[in-house]
């Protein structure tokens, strides 16, 4: 008879009940883990609440407001990767009026929002001082200029846009993973 | 690289997200749970291929999962803990006549799912099983008493 190798005795390590059922049950651990379980569920129960708010981008706590004597931008101040959104300039009547006008972003708006469109495209586009000078046409007011965003990569960017002339506005941009 | 990684987080996250969820009873997935694993599934995939619809992408993900899988399936025979952790323990629902309310709450099992599962066994009535048990898989076990 051939020898036959890595045997091993059968034993039986797992807990019975009554010396009769091995069952192997482990209430404490099971106690500790429906802790956990509770826990688990109001985090997610927090997450969802958050994310509803907007706390994620998306939603009303992720829309944001900036504005100075020259223009009124609405943008997310928290985005998600690869998720389009709309950064929208709207223009005072004071800075509309005279055939054009111009807006210079920061290259922030470019690299880290990604930037796919300009609407409505800007008649001249000129680089320098660290992001881009557009150029509009513009007749009397109400005038706005859209820009179509979609970041490509998570993180924290800044943005500064400026009517030249008046003061830049920044904010800072959560993109979300 | 970013595409194995996002495959490997997914990995993990589902496993903790379908553990908290639970087992349910039954031999087979109910209507109920295929939801829950269409929609899982087909919103992880969504994430996961994210702007890489590539074959290579592909390929490489499911290599990454089927790897992560097997060194965790590994581990887990390794580890008591890890194995109480991924999979729990088996769980008495009814021992001699009592049942075990708090684990049947928190297990979300009503006594109707151990005497559906006692029935397919051939037991007809409650004071013929000596002890259920619901194992790590979600199935229900009978053991019938000698009365």
């Amino acid at each position: 008879m051939s020898e036959v190798a890595f045997q091993k005795t059968v034993g039986d390590s797992v807990p019975k009940i009554n010396d009769e059922v091995a069952v192997g049950e482990d209430l404490d651990f099971q106690r500790k883990w429906w802790k956990f379980e509770s826990v688990m569920w109001w985090i997610i129960a927090l997450l969802l609440l958050l994310n509803f708010a907007g706390v994620f981008g998306r939603g009303p706590v992720a829309h944001a407001k900036l504005a100075n004597d020259a223009m009124l931008v609405k943008y997310e101040r928290v985005e998600r990767t690869g998720t389009p959104s709309i950064l929208e300039v709207q223009f005072k009547p004071n800075t509309l009026g005279r055939g054009q006008v111009k807006l210079h972003v920061s290259q922030s708006i470019v690299d880290g929002l990604g930037t796919q469109r300009v609407i409505p495209s800007p008649s001249d586009t000129a680089i320098g001082r660290g992001g881009l000078t557009y150029t509009f046409s513009a007749e009397q007011a109400p005038g706005s200029v859209q820009f179509a965003l979609q970041p490509s990569r998570p993180g924290i960017f800044e943005f500064t846009l400026q009517v030249p002339g008046s003061s830049p506005l920044s904010a800072k941009v959560v993109v979300m993973p | 690289m970013e595409a194995s990684i996002r495959a490997i987080l997914f990995y993990v996250f589902l496993v903790l997200v379908v553990r908290i969820v639970g087992r349910r009873p039954g031999k087979q997935i109910t209507p109920f749970e295929f939801v829950l694993v269409f929609f899982m599934g087909g919103l992880a995939l969504t994430a996961m291929v994210g702007d890489d619809a590539s074959l290579t992408n592909a390929f490489l993900q499911i290599l990454t999962i089927a790897f992560v899988h097997f060194l965790i399936a590994t581990a887990r025979t390794k580890s008591n803990v890890l194995a109480r952790l991924l999979d729990g323990t088996p769980l008495i629902l009814l021992d001699n006549g009592q049942w075990r309310s708090r684990t049947l709450s928190k297990m979300r099992i009503q006594d109707d799912d151990v005497m559906a599962q006692a029935r397919d066994q051939g037991i007809a009535t409650l004071d013929r099983i000596e002890i259920a048990i619901l194992e790590r898989n979600g199935q229900i076990s009978i053991i019938e008493g000698s009365k």
